[in-house]
């Protein structure tokens, strides 16, 4: 009898995969729809949106994998030339007006990014979503039209994340986060990440337009959109160095 | 006649008249040493954060104290030229434009207190240039920049480094600059030491890419206590896009800890009182125990009670007055000495009120009002006192108080 039992145990166990997709799976597989499974390279426009002006910026993009990261600054001419780099753990700050590089110490990389409601943290991606957090499925539901999964995401003890929980919104069919939901520690919603104008761009169904939305300040927010991105180009990990970070146009 | 009469019976017990006066010469002179230091404290540390930084008095756009950001920044203006020339109150008016940056030298980082000055009117207020410790005080056109002793150390700068200084603009823009040293300054306060930063308006205008553009004016007053006037006047006169606040307003944390603790003082002062009060009590009954006799003696031949009484009190009352005069008179040159010549804390304590912001010193305020209330104080507890004697006179009966 006992027997029996622990036999049954052990092949719920064994087969509960087969049942559906993890959340961590799910998040992964969103990611690399995102952000390619090797690299992807994008050209976007950045608007900061205040009550009282509005600002906008020209950048591209390179990432490889979770440790490597470049954005470059190509408008305004004030500000064109500057990047940002991400080698692991460390982020590089590259100012051509001043001819230098700087290295952003941790304590800021919860600071905002060049003024807009994204933090250096959320652009080079310094936690990563599938390893940092716990991830659970709670419930369908829909955004834009859109079957969902809603996953919760809740962070290890030990991750550097200023977030109590994140909320993600999965499409069923595309695996595009639609929306998420940054929650404080104390349960408060601090932010909302919008995707919308999904279509079809590098060769598969992408939300080309994000908008980050400080839940505090009314009248903020920040929009993202993508104008070109390309997935899965080889880049050698020299690519993402302090060196070519000066170079790269 | 009465005060005749008891100028003389003060007089004629001299031991008695010594101990009440010198009671009442002792809590004088303790009273206004004590509150004198107190006040004294509390105006150095008023001086201390407003004068060597907020002014008495600023104008910002409105919200700008509530949400310190450059983006809540205004064009600068000429209304509060106008002010000053029109209100002898105001002395000066100070523009500054500041924020927060990150500054970078050699392999160190620190984050500093970014403020862009027009280093004369920014002197008169604050005497910026006295704090120079080594290289030379700003000009206007100057391209360079003056750091807190401590953030030189942090970062390991000396005059002539050049410091890269990075950071948020106005209104989303990069600001970065490369600027050297020219001045290195020493406040009495560790955190302005760790992390200020001054540098000339105009150059801070093109760093944060806020041209013409300024996020507060602070007033330089004629005296401590204008502000209020002032303020009041601004508030009237500018438009409401702006917001006029003195440090009271701008430091209510200031104002607390500095009421809460002046009524601590009070206490301490209240108990003082009423141990001196109750040693002239004491004085009070002895006096009336031993004259009985004399009292009884001068009711029978047909002195007034109510004279009598009042002569007792005239004499309390003139002990109390030479007390006071006395303990003023030796309270006085001693606060006026510290005043000149502070206590200086040494040691740990001086660490701390350095990290508070506050010079290590303790002067004494020299303040007409603590006089003149320690005066009234120890008067009205002397006639307050003097109701006991004043109750025994009235009901004295002759007979039996002859009989002692």
């Amino acid at each position: 009898m006992n027997r029996t039992i622990s036999l049954l145990f052990t092949l719920l166990l064994a087969l509960q995969p087969a049942f559906g997709q993890s959340a961590k799976d799910i998040i992964r597989k969103s990611e690399e729809i995102r952000r390619g499974v090797q690299s992807s390279q994008a050209e976007m426009t950045m608007t900061i949106v205040r009550p009282d002006w509005t600002r906008t910026m020209s950048l591209k993009s390179w990432s490889k994998g979770d440790d490597y990261a470049l954005m470059l600054v190509t408008a305004p001419a004030r500000d064109a030339g500057m990047a940002t780099l991400k080698r692991s753990n460390e982020v590089w700050n590259w100012v051509p007006r001043i001819e230098r590089t700087i290295k952003l110490p941790r304590s800021m990389m919860s600071q905002s990014w060049m003024g807009s409601d994204f933090t250096n943290n959320d652009l080079v991606q310094e936690v990563s979503i599938i390893d940092d957090y716990e991830h659970r499925i709670l419930k369908d539901s829909t955004i834009q039209g859109r079957n969902c999964w809603k996953i919760e995401l809740i962070p290890h003890d030990e991750a550097a994340v200023v977030w109590g929980k994140v909320i993600s919104f999965v499409s069923k069919t595309d695996y595009l986060v639609l929306r998420s939901e940054y929650f404080d520690e104390d349960g408060y919603l601090i932010n909302v990440l919008q995707s919308s104008g999904i279509k079809t761009l590098g060769g598969r169904t992408f939300a080309t337009k994000l908008e980050m939305i400080p839940m505090e300040n009314p009248g903020h927010k920040t929009v993202l959109e993508y104008q070109n991105i390309v997935f899965d180009q080889p880049f050698t990990d020299e690519f993402f160095s302090v060196q070519n970070m000066k170079r790269v146009r | 006649m009465i005060f005749t009469l008891a100028w003389r019976n003060l007089w004629r017990n001299r031991r008695r008249t010594f101990i009440t006066t010198g009671s009442i010469v002792l809590a004088v002179v303790l009273a206004v040493f004590m509150r004198s230091m107190q006040e004294g404290v509390y105006q150095k540390m008023i001086e201390n954060v407003v004068g060597f930084y907020t002014g008495y008095a600023q104008v910002h756009q409105a919200g700008y104290w509530e949400e310190k950001t450059i983006d809540n920044s205004f064009e600068s203006m000429t209304a509060l030229d106008e002010a000053r020339a029109a209100n002898p109150r105001i002395v000066g008016v100070v523009p500054r434009l500041e924020s927060f940056l990150l500054v970078y030298h050699g392999n160190a980082s620190q984050v500093a207190q970014v403020v862009g000055i027009s280093p004369e009117e920014e002197n008169g207020l604050t005497q910026l240039g006295g704090m120079v410790k080594e290289g030379e005080y700003l000009r206007l056109d100057d391209q360079s920049v003056m750091i807190g002793s401590g953030l030189a150390k942090k970062l390991n700068a000396g005059i002539g480094d050049t410091l890269v200084l990075f950071g948020q603009g106005y209104q989303g823009s990069t600001a970065s600059e490369l600027l050297p040293v020219s001045g290195i300054l020493q406040f009495g306060s560790q955190q302005l030491n760790d992390r200020m930063l001054y540098l000339p308006l105009p150059v801070a205008q093109g760093l944060f890419a806020a041209p013409d553009r300024l996020t507060a004016y602070a007033l330089d007053l004629q005296a401590p206590g204008d502000e209020v006037a002032v303020t009041a006047a601004l508030k009237s006169s500018l438009p409401e896009d702006y917001e006029v606040m003195d440090w009271r307003e701008m430091m209510p944390e200031l104002v607390q800890s500095i009421e809460s603790d002046r009524l601590g003082g009070y206490l301490t002062m209240g108990i003082l009182y009423l141990i001196i009060g109750f040693g002239i009590f004491g004085t009070a009954l002895m006096m009336v125990a031993e004259r009985q006799y004399e009292f009884g003696v001068l009711t029978a031949i047909g002195m007034k009670r109510r004279l009598l009484s009042q002569v007792m009190t005239a004499e309390m009352v003139l002990m109390a007055l030479l007390g006071v005069v006395i303990g003023v008179a030796i309270a006085l040159p001693v606060v006026v000495y510290f005043h000149y010549n502070p206590f200086e804390i040494t040691g740990k304590s001086a660490e701390g009120y350095a990290a508070f912001g506050i010079e290590p010193i303790i002067p004494t305020a020299i303040s007409g009002t603590i006089i003149a209330w320690q005066t009234l104080v120890v008067l009205l507890m002397t006639l307050a006192v003097s109701i006991y004697p004043v109750i025994k006179i009235l009901r004295i009966d002759p007979v039996k108080a002859m009989r002692v």
